[in-house]
């Protein structure tokens, strides 16, 4: 029986980036007997696997879904970092980005590439319900997260996503929902303007703003409010009469939502007359108001206001949740200067200088979680066949979490900040899919794990060259360096020896109680500490 | 102003099942033992320039619970409490306004929408009231900053500490458990402070996954070594969930099927109201109880009885409010439900059946300590375009008059600055 009492109550304070500082008082939390305090925790390297160093690391896990020893290696052939996120930035261009993944996994589920009429259809025969779309859809996003070559393009798509939500819960937009994250995730590297264009004439927002059904007998404003309070120039900045003549403007674009889907623009629905909203003006003539919609979307995306709202939402996401009002401005400026690009924004974020102190602040939401968490534990997803398959499974597994991928239930998108995701249950319900992914046992089938004994790194017994067995603190580390891309630390490794009964010293071979039944276990450790939860 | 008539009366003077059952909170004035030893829990969070730290005690019994239901998106007021004594009513919705003669618990003025039929009980013994034309004091017609005024609650104020978290912060009493989010694991604003709260979505979720006994203790152990000194809100929120998780046990050994023969509607509202009528019945100290529900956002597909969002969702905010009292029998006594919206819808319909976002709206009270009825002052409607149910009440008047009354607690530390004017609706 190893003495493996809590000790140390000089906290290692290095240890633990967790976002904020550490509690003093909390020396008292560890429930500490000085006089058991008598095994040591003294962190042993085993450095097989190469980890980044502090910086990259930190970016690494800002704008991909999670470091891992893969992504390690790509960053090393690419030439490092900062050549590898500008391919990243520039998937289509230069050095080509390969996009496999997507490409192959969209027709894991019939939806993702039908078009509206065939999946009505196929709900009519009863093959597959229409709003099923949306679940499908939110299948797809997880697995994309999860095994995408172009993480970057993800990361920034899924943003957008939440930036322009449609939610994907069922709704009559469900029938249009994919393609509208194709679309955003086509422009998502591109320029504000386009995307703001696409989104905002899309059949998905259409339908689920109302702005299907606002024709000029009876304006309907929802769309009209929302695009200028959430997606543009934001709270505050607009009046009362510029919401009916927003409103007013994108009048026409229609959606028979009785059962055709027939998508068309209906100059007869347009309302014309002058229209005026913040400093953008026109006769508006025209019966057909397609233009004007044009040039009043590309008036919005570049209005100064609207530079600040996305700058500091991509500030909130990508470096803390209380952005400075400096780094907000010197964004803006970067994305006017640019006429509205949103790679040359999300580079000069990863430059600055806030940026690289924000190591760790961010809190992981509960999607995040789990993809990262697919990610460090090697998880290959494959194709499902049947309802049990780990890509389908993997999405009850993220709602448990609380949030089902892009299902938020308001117009805002979900909110992405500590106070959201450190809720008791987000905390116990992270722990739980942690150790059932970490254990292989949900969800089961069409998935890869990796078996207990491949992350103990030695060789079969017998087999010569190799090692048989390894000390605990080296595996500590070992897995430390494989699951978080970093070095174990002395509360790590305390935190393992507590969980699995393991003295530091100990000889764990292919045949130790640990390798056959605690797996799991250890490899909790390192998921539910804050290097994991946190980013 | 007043006319046509003065709401501030209850049509209905049945008492309500009065009665102090406040006795005082009973508190067992002892720190926790913890789990690993005789060890305070603390936390420690900053919120604007208050550093607070607070030690856990054991949890207490709630002598009131404070049930607060937000019904998300902006209900439209007028069609579940239909002014039809208002003729600028039925001018403005010609194809969505409810018929005069289908309302129930109709008075002069006010009747409720026919799907609230399940709720007529309670309003004939006096437990259930009305309060119209409530709302914030100047319109805000954004959904999100609306929700955060009404949940903050305290216009001068950069701070966000929401009024529930005031409400139990008012002693020395901390304790996750005290308030608690049910349905959703992201906690509303109404609650977020220097308080510890909890937040889930089942109740089989508050539990420490990966095995039973010395492999549990083992995994408790372990956390408590990696998250002891861990700040931040996630700090916290560990910390709290690990106390929360032993706490809630008599929670979870409740039974999962509804008592008294309650039947609640298939949907999340009837769910996440099943699971805090278990919570209230474990007794673990749960005093506030935060669910929301939604979307009432109608723009569109409001509808009529025969069809649309509205009639289908006021038979499950009915069926689900009379099935939670009933399964809470004589416990709900000392519950009492507020449901309240961010704001209210356009008096004018507009051309998809639906409305666009207003300002005044209606306030539900059911519960403990309600007195039955319609309450509010009414100003006539005017149907134009932009006509929107003008607010008299301010919504924190209701709201204090139900904590001062239930709680033993200053009206002032929950909504600062704000004096509150009689609205009557609650027995004092």
């Amino acid at each position: 029986m190893p003495a493996s009492a809590p000790s140390r109550r000089t906290a290692i304070l290095g240890g633990v980036a967790a976002g904020a500082a550490l509690v003093p008082s909390a020396a008292l939390l560890a429930g500490v007997d000085p006089a058991q305090a008598a095994t040591t925790y003294k962190v042993r390297r085993f450095a097989k696997v190469k980890t980044p160093n502090a910086a990259t690391r930190h970016a690494v896990n800002r704008f991909t879904y999670g470091w891992t020893p893969q992504l390690q290696k790509q960053i090393k052939k690419a030439g490092g970092f900062t050549t590898w996120f500008d391919a990243q930035l520039a998937p289509d261009s230069g050095r080509k980005v390969d996009d496999d993944f997507f490409e192959s996994s969209s027709n894991w589920w019939f939806t993702i590439n039908a078009s509206p009429t065939k999946i009505w259809d196929r709900s009519e025969r009863e093959i597959e319900p229409w709003w099923k779309a949306d679940e499908n859809y939110q299948r797809w996003a997880l697995v994309r997260r999860i095994h995408s070559e172009r993480q970057v393009q993800e990361v920034v798509a899924e943003f957008f996503e939440h930036h322009l939500h449609v939610p994907t819960s069922g709704e009559n937009s469900a029938i249009f929902r994919a393609d509208y994250g194709k679309l955003i995730r086509s422009h998502a590297l591109g320029k504000f303007t386009d995307l703001l264009h696409a989104a905002i004439t899309h059949p998905a927002m259409g339908v689920h703003l109302d702005n299907a059904v606002s024709t000029k007998r009876g304006v309907n404003e929802n769309l009209g409010r929302e695009l200028l309070e959430l997606f543009t120039v934001g709270a505050g900045n607009f009046t009362e009469q510029d919401v009916k003549n927003s409103a007013a403007i994108l009048t026409g674009y229609s959606v028979d939502v009785w059962g055709t889907w027939r998508v068309s623009y209906e100059p007869d629905d347009h309302v014309t007359g002058p229209v005026k909203v913040l400093g953008f003006s026109d006769p508006n003539r025209a019966k057909d108001g397609r233009d004007v919609t044009r040039r009043y979307l590309h008036y919005l995306a570049r209005h100064p206001r609207t530079a600040e709202t996305i700058a500091r939402k991509l500030a909130i996401r990508f470096v803390s949740d209380h952005p400075s009002q400096a780094l907000v401005a010197r964004l803006a400026k970067v994305y006017l200067a640019h006429d509205t690009a949103i790679a040359p924004v999300v580079k000069a974020l990863s430059t600055h200088a806030e940026f690289k102190r924000a190591k760790g602040m961010k809190v992981r939401t509960g999607p995040d979680d789990i993809v990262a968490t697919c990610r460090a534990l090697d998880v290959k997803v494959r194709k499902p066949a049947g309802d049990l398959a780990g890509a389908n499974q993997l999405l009850w597994q993220a709602g448990s979490l609380g949030e089902l991928p892009l299902s938020w239930p308001r117009p805002d998108g979900m909110p992405d900040t500590a106070v959201a995701w450190s809720s008791t249950s987000r905390f116990l319900n992270s722990l739980e899919m942690h150790i059932a992914l970490a254990g292989g046992w949900w969800p089961k089938k069409a998935m890869r794990y990796r078996s207990a004994r491949s992350w103990v790194p030695i060789g079969k017994a017998g087999k010569r060259k190799r090692k048989t067995s390894i000390r605990f603190d080296q595996l500590v580390d070992h897995l430390s360096r494989s699951l978080l891309g970093r070095g174990s630390t002395p509360r790590l490794l305390q935190a393992a020896c507590e969980a699995v009964e393991c003295r530091p010293a100990e000889r764990i071979t292919h045949t130790h109680h640990l390798v056959k039944w605690n797996m799991p276990h250890l490899l909790g450790v390192f998921l539910d500490s804050p290097d994991h939860m946190t980013r | 102003m007043t006319s046509p008539a003065d709401h501030t009366r209850a049509s209905l003077t049945t008492p309500a099942s009065c009665c102090p059952e406040y006795a005082g909170l009973s508190r067992r004035g002892f720190l926790r033992a913890g789990a690993l030893g005789a060890v305070t829990l603390t936390s420690t969070a900053v919120f604007g320039s208050a550093h607070l730290q607070v030690a856990h005690a054991a949890t207490q019994k709630a002598g009131s619970v404070l049930v607060v239901l937000s019904l998300r998106g902006a209900v439209d007021g007028m069609s579940l409490v239909v002014p039809h004594g208002d003729p600028a009513y039925y001018k403005a919705r010609p194809g969505i306004a409810v018929a005069s003669d289908v309302l129930l618990a109709k008075d002069g003025f006010f009747g409720l929408h026919p799907n609230l039929a399940p709720l007529l009980p309670m309003w004939r013994a006096g437990r259930m009231a009305a309060v119209h034309a409530t709302g914030l004091p100047t319109p805000n017609r954004s959904h999100f900053s609306a929700m955060e005024e009404v949940e903050d609650a305290d216009p001068g104020s950069s701070a966000r500490v929401g009024w529930l978290n005031r409400l139990i912060g008012r002693d020395a009493y901390a304790h996750p458990l005290r308030a608690t989010q049910i349905g959703q694991t992201i906690p509303p604003t109404s609650l977020l402070g220097p308080r510890d709260v909890m937040a889930f979505g089942e109740v089989d979720q508050v539990t420490l996954a990966g095995g039973e006994g010395e492999l549990r203790a083992r995994r408790r152990r372990s956390l408590q070594t990696v998250w002891g000194g861990v700040g931040g809100p996630l700090g916290d929120g560990a910390r709290a969930a690990m106390l929360a998780v032993d706490d809630f046990d008599p929670v979870r050994r409740t039974a999962e099927q509804p008592a008294h023969g309650a039947r609640y509607p298939r949907g999340d509202l009837g769910k996440a109201l099943a699971a805090a009528a278990r919570t209230i019945r474990g007794d673990v100290g749960a005093e506030v109880i935060t669910v929301d529900h939604g979307d009432w956002d109608h723009h569109a597909d409001l509808g009529t009885l025969e069809w649309g969002r509205m009639q289908e969702m006021t038979t499950e905010l009915g069926e689900a409010l009379a099935a939670f009292f009933t399964d809470l029998g004589s416990l709900g006594d000392k519950v009492t439900v507020v449901a309240l919206s961010e704001f209210g819808r356009r008096t004018k319909e507009n051309a998809n059946y639906g409305l666009d976002h207003g300002h005044g709206n209606v306030m539900f009270l059911l519960g403990a300590g309600v007195k039955g009825g319609y309450f509010g002052t009414w100003t006539p409607l005017t149907n134009t375009v932009d006509g929107d149910l003008l607010v008299t009440t301010d919504y924190r008047s209701v709201l204090a008059e139900v904590v001062s009354t239930r709680f033993d607690v200053s009206t002032a530390t929950v909504f600062p600055g704000f004096t509150p004017e009689r609205v009557g609706a609650i027995l004092r």
